[in-house]
């Protein structure tokens, strides 16, 4: 139900964004802008969404500074690849040479350039998003790292430290995702996310379909996973498991910045905010450990978390002198 | 009274607008069971304060706003058929905000204007093409039509979500959040603030 909300959320958005378009071409009719008054005067949900599309078209307005002077219109100007012209915007140094790929996340920094491919990584409590030469995408999670090389034939990334969103775009070669030893291929425009834990790793397929074989070296069936089904593997083997729409978000909650916890016990809980922050939040008392909780937070916020325990449960908390945060039964 | 619909759109968008990033924070509190979208009690408070006849009379903004959210997120709550115990919880626990939550919410200008690049080289191909010729040369969507060899009704479309990208991107402020050092000083600082 709340899905639809935000669809319709998304409508009213969408209408009031192309009336600010529209509004804003010389081209525009009166008929069109009697069309508009009319739509507007429906309901303040629309007044209010015409206000932030038109604020935000506004704002806008101020990429007519990175204009170049006497120069004929250039539509690639703020293509990923052509960066390093807004260097005297203050970003230092980008990734040159490989046009296979290109970053747009706000730092440089943690993108190096070799002859096998470029890494991408992000720090701890950092998010990113990198864009490749054919309009795939990679959105990495905190403490994570790729590694991209696209070749004749094959797109091919490692996924080395950490947990990433693969959008694989439309293409002649397959889009493939190496994890550990597992090689994971999607042969049509596919969305998945891998997350690498001990030998193995965790792959949930959002959108189309993708084949996962686990030992390549071995000559054993690889698994085929459609949309909606997340599949875990390690050196022992592997399984598969259909997961419902909400689990997916659960599981992707961090490209919101949040962490979504749905009957995890405490100790899963702590650990997964410890990936995110360099404060870190430690069980003293195992009797704690498997207390299940519920709920939605910040990624950056293991005080918010830990206010929650502590109202919730007869949980005590206190900071050491090492700055981490310590969780014990009360009394 | 077009004149008074105008300055009450105007001060909806001086005032209110720009504190998207904290009362979507602030929402987010309400919205820990997972059971209601904080970017939808954000929309509908929006709704809300730009109704407001007398906005001439609302003295703090950021309260003003809030008290909104926090309405709009009791509404929620009662609209639900299962009430959970966290959500319930929540509510009592989540004070309403007394101080304006500050306008530190404004970027600074070059990082905006690298926020803005950085969103418009995320978009596809032909999509950054059109927003580009559109908003950095400022040519009209006939001309973009033409040069590209689109129909004006593809170019757009293509305005649309570009758009559409950009203005979720300023009202999360993700540049801002999604850094590691600043980013976290300065969303700490943020919620010292909301929680005083």
């Amino acid at each position: 139900m709340e899905r639809e909300t935000g669809s319709r959320r998304e409508a009213v958005r969408q209408a009031a964004a192309l009336w600010v378009v529209r509004l804003d071409d010389a081209a525009c009719s009166a008929a069109d802008r009697a069309a508009f008054e009319a739509w507007r005067d429906e309901s303040h949900e629309h007044e209010a969404a015409f206000e932030r599309e038109a604020a935000a078209w506004t704002r806008l307005e101020r990429l007519r500074a990175m204009r170049p002077p006497a120069e004929r219109p250039d539509r690639d100007l703020l293509a990923p690849e052509r960066r390093p012209v807004l260097s005297r915007l203050g970003q230092s140094t980008w990734a040159r040479g490989m046009a296979a790929a290109a970053v747009l996340a706000l730092s440089v920094a943690g993108v190096t350039t070799f002859g096998g491919g470029t890494a991408y990584a992000t720090a701890i409590g950092e998010r990113r998003v990198v864009v490749l030469s054919d309009n795939s995408r990679i959105e990495l999670n905190t403490d994570s790292k790729v590694l991209v090389r696209y070749r004749h034939g094959v797109r091919e990334v490692r996924l080395v430290r950490g947990e990433a969103v693969f959008e694989a775009a439309r293409d002649a070669r397959p889009f493939v995702v190496r994890a550990q030893d597992a090689v994971i291929r999607a042969d049509e425009v596919s969305e998945l996310a891998v997350r690498l834990r001990g030998d193995g790793a965790a792959v949930t397929v959002k959108k189309g379909a993708v084949a996962l074989d686990p030992q390549p070296a071995e000559p054993k069936d690889e698994m085929r996973l459609k949309a909606g089904v997340a599949a875990v593997y390690n050196s022992t083997g592997s399984r598969a498991r259909a997961i419902s729409e909400g689990e997916i978000d659960r599981v992707l909650a961090w490209r919101q910045g949040a962490i979504a916890l749905n009957g995890q016990s405490l100790e899963q809980a702590a650990a997964e905010f410890n990936r995110y922050n360099r404060q870190q939040v430690r069980i003293v008392d195992p009797a704690i450990a498997g207390l299940r909780l519920a709920g939605y937070f910040q990624t950056t916020e293991p005080r918010s978390f830990v206010d929650a325990v502590t109202n919730a449960f007869p949980v005590k908390a206190w900071e050491d002198a090492d700055g981490d945060i310590r969780l014990s039964r009360k009394g | 009274m077009a004149q008074e619909d105008d300055d009450r759109r105007a001060w909806f968008r001086r005032e209110i607008l720009p504190l998207e990033p904290d009362l979507l924070a602030y929402a987010r509190q309400f919205c820990r069971d997972g059971q209601t979208d904080p970017e939808d009690l954000v929309h509908e408070a929006f709704a809300r304060a730009i109704a407001c006849k007398t906005w001439r009379e609302v003295g703090n903004p950021g309260a003003f706003a809030t008290r909104i959210l926090r309405n709009c997120a009791l509404d929620a709550l009662r609209r639900r058929k299962v009430l959970t115990i966290t959500a319930v919880a929540d509510f009592d626990r989540i004070e309403p905000l007394d101080e304006a939550p500050s306008a530190h919410a404004v970027l600074e200008s070059r990082e905006e204007l690298r926020l803005l690049a950085d969103a418009i080289a995320e978009l596809p191909t032909q999509c950054r093409r059109v927003f580009t010729l559109r908003k950095v040369y400022s040519l009209s969507p006939d001309e973009i039509a033409v040069r590209l060899g689109l129909s004006v009704s593809t170019v757009e479309k293509h305005l649309v979500k570009g758009l559409r990208y950009c203005s979720e991107k300023l009202g999360r402020r993700i540049g801002r959040k999604i850094r590691v050092d600043e980013g976290r000083s300065w969303s700490a600082r943020r919620d010292h603030d909301a929680k005083r």
